[in-house]
């Protein structure tokens, strides 16, 4: 245990001095409060002369403004944090001779890798709950509404998910830095993982539904194959974490989204009968809608840092 | 040899009886149609009165029917006139909508036309004698039948109100003011002072208004021969059953007395009434899953309501059952349980809807609207957790393996 304590120090130490995490912190917390300040700028405008919507407050991360909405940027760029993070975790130690080095002291050879990955998502939630609390001291000066106690744990659960999501790239990013010896290719690596599931799944996505499922002017019309390709479509798309990240925050933080569908087929007197009571989802109705994704979302971060736990413990280090 | 024989003997016979029957028969039938259109003149008529000697009192006017029947064997075309009719009376022949001046008779036809004779007010008793000339169209028939008319004095009788009305039965609900409108005349030849008395059935209540006056009366005066009407106003037992009620009207003034019965229908009121035991009109349930809620129907009209079914508005692949489905009465002042169960889509979203109800009877209806809450199936969460817990086992099971090395 001592063994951890000192690696996740010293690892912590080494984050924080680093001009690469400061450049990359400085560069999200910029965009960060840029948007929120913008968003917040517009609800403002928006807002005023209204009664109070429920959950104004969840809408400043929420809302797209201008150029898209913080939950948007952290989906698409919170990545990047894991990524950098952990990308030269293990081969820069190896290629620098450091490594064993490290593995001749009295720790154990597993506190390296847990207390690198430990190190990583502790930084990573420093980084989150600092962006988050200073975008909501923004919020509250911006437009001047208290979050209620529902706003205030859907946030939480937010950053929760936010830092799993985070947290298995920086595996992701670790694992490759334990298969590859050489630090750009395993920055390459996790780049190409990275462009892959955040662009390619989602256009591979349509391009299989188009193949499965074509529509031309003519079938657009007919809402069965119209839902038929949608379902194709999101099925694809699930494989990315993105996705599954993308659709169960969408779900946390605006409790007057019901499903996760972008598109649902409604009958009139449906759509009737549910517009009469029409009321936000209680926290946990929403979490019991994306209760799956967040299931997955999960595990694919633990079973990503247990393949790279189990890959590290087997290979040689002494040798080198 | 001997059948044979026997056989021709019999057809024989018959062949014999036949003809006779047939040559008694015949000739006897053709005789009779000559000797109806022998005894029948080229031309003929009679007119006469049904009576020819009427008696009436003063006051009142005869009509007696003048019988036109054509006894020859052509049509006859027959035009009358009133040849005489003493001084003071109205006469005219007619027939039941218009008068008429002739008529027209077919061969071997009978027709009737009415003498109607009306003596003005201040006509005498007595006897009258009434004449009326009847005559074909080429004037070669004609008849004369003679009327006699005695008009009498009419009886004074001691006394008499005269009570009419022109609706004696009103129907409708327990809940509705029946008006009844009376014409009283006094002919009991003096001014007087008429009691008005009504008796209806317990619970029930009459008055006596004059009409389009917004006051009760009791009694009413009337000079000699005047005549008044006047309303009765009849507010039913609220809670009274169906069916056919009488109220006996009595005027009177000393000894006389003149009675009106009016009749009151009273339909009953349909109505009924839904709802749950403890007012909450919200269910909650999952998708796919039956929500059950036991609602009432209570009779709250004053009829009993038959055939009660019930329909509801969902939105689209939703289910909703009742059991019962229908109820066939319910008596007044009856509740009647029914279980409702509503299944939302498989594929519901999560969230809200409204599912209207409506008990629907014969007569009256009652609607309710309930609040479903679809939630998500809690199951998928401790699956989730399941889940979780064997991946950090897994984890476990890593670090004990390949740790402290």
């Amino acid at each position: 245990m001592t063994g951890i304590r000192a690696i996740i120090r010293k690892e912590l130490a080494d984050h924080f001095s680093s001009y690469r995490f400061i450049i990359l912190f400085a560069l999200i917390a910029m965009v960060s409060l840029i948007t929120t300040y913008m968003v917040g700028m517009g609800l403002k405008e928006e807002l005023s002369g209204l009664a109070k919507p429920k959950f104004v407050f969840l809408m400043l991360f929420t809302s797209t403004g201008p150029l898209f909405s913080l939950v948007q940027f952290v989906a698409f760029f919170g990545p990047l944090i894991g990524l950098i993070l952990g990308f030269d975790a293990i081969n820069r130690e190896r290629s620098s001779g450091t490594l064993s080095k490290l593995a001749s002291q009295p720790i154990y050879r597993d506190a390296i890798i847990n207390g690198k990955f430990l190190s990583g998502v502790i930084t990573i939630t420093i980084m989150l709950l600092s962006i988050l609390l200073v975008v909501s001291g923004l919020g509250l000066t911006l437009i001047g509404v208290v979050p209620g106690v529902e706003e205030v744990w859907r946030m939480i659960i937010y950053l929760v998910i936010s830092i799993f999501y985070i947290a298995l790239w920086l595996g992701i990013s670790i694992l490759f830095s334990i298969l590859f010896r050489g630090v750009a290719t395993s920055a390459l690596a996790t780049l190409a993982m990275w462009i892959f599931f955040s662009f390619f799944v989602s256009m591979g996505a349509s391009v299989v539904a188009n193949a499965m499922v074509p529509l031309n002017q003519a079938t657009q019309r007919d809402p069965e194959r119209l839902m038929k390709h949608l379902k194709v479509q999101r099925m694809v798309s699930l494989i990315s974490p993105m996705q599954l990240y993308n659709d169960s925050t969408a779900i946390i933080v605006d409790p007057t989204r019901k499903t996760t569908r972008s598109l649902v087929l409604m009958g009139p007197l449906e759509r009737l009968s549910s517009a009469r009571f029409e009321r936000p989802l209680m926290l946990s109705q929403s979490i019991y809608v994306v209760i799956p994704h967040l299931i997955s979302l999960i595990a694919i971060t633990f079973i990503c840092f247990g393949v790279s736990y189990a890959v590290f413990m087997k290979q040689e280090i002494r040798s080198i | 040899m001997k059948t044979k024989t026997r056989r021709i003997l019999y057809t024989l016979f018959l062949i014999i009886t036949f003809t006779i029957g047939a040559s008694f028969i015949c000739p006897a039938t053709a005789k009779e149609e000559t000797e109806k259109k022998d005894t029948r003149p080229e031309r003929g008529m009679s007119v006469a009165f049904e009576y020819p000697g009427v008696v009436i009192s003063t006051g009142d006017d005869a009509t007696v029917d003048l019988i036109v029947k054509n006894k020859g064997r052509c049509d006859e075309s027959i035009s009358f006139t009133i040849v005489s009719s003493p001084k003071g009376w109205e006469t005219k022949i007619k027939t039941y909508s218009f008068g008429i001046s002739g008529v027209y008779v077919p061969e071997d036809d009978e027709k009737t036309v009415q003498f109607n004779a009306k003596p003005a007010k201040d006509t005498k008793p007595g006897t009258y004698h009434f004449k009326v000339k009847a005559r074909s169209a080429d004037g070669k028939l004609s008849a004369s039948p003679a009327l006699r008319i005695t008009l009498t004095e009419k009886e004074k009788e001691k006394g008499e109100i005269e009570l009419t009305t022109s609706y004696p039965v009103l129907q409708g609900p327990n809940d509705a003011k029946f008006e009844f409108s009376l014409d009283v005349k006094n002919k009991i030849d003096k001014d007087a002072l008429f009691n008005l008395t009504a008796t209806a059935p317990k619970g029930w209540q009459t008055n006596f208004k004059p009409p389009y006056e917004d006051k009760y009366i009791s009694s009413l005066r009337l000079k000699d021969n005047e005549s008044k009407s006047l309303n009765v106003e009849v507010t039913p037992d609220r809670f009274c059953e169906a069916g056919d009620y009488l109220i006996p009207v009595t005027i009177s003034a000393g000894e006389v007395k003149a009675e009106a019965e009016l009749t009151v229908i009273i339909t009953g009121i349909y109505k009924i009434e839904s709802g749950t035991a403890t007012g909450i009109l919200s269910l909650t349930t999952e998708k796919g899953k039956a929500g059950t809620i036991s609602i009432y129907v209570k009779n709250t009209g004053s009829a009993s309501a038959a055939n009660i079914e019930f329909l509801s508005v969902k939105p689209e692949n939703w289910e909703v059952g009742f059991d019962p489905e229908t109820i066939s009465t319910i008596e007044p002042g009856d509740l009647k349980q029914i279980e409702l169960s509503i299944t939302p889509a498989a594929e519901a979203l999560v969230g809200d809807y409204a599912v209207g109800v409506t008990a629907k009877g014969e007569k009256g209806f009652d609607n309710l609207e309930f609040r479903v809450t679809v939630k998500a199936s809690a199951a998928w969460g401790w699956i989730g957790i399941g889940i979780i817990m064997l991946v950090i086992i897994g984890l476990f099971g890593l670090f004990v393996s390949f740790g402290r090395r």
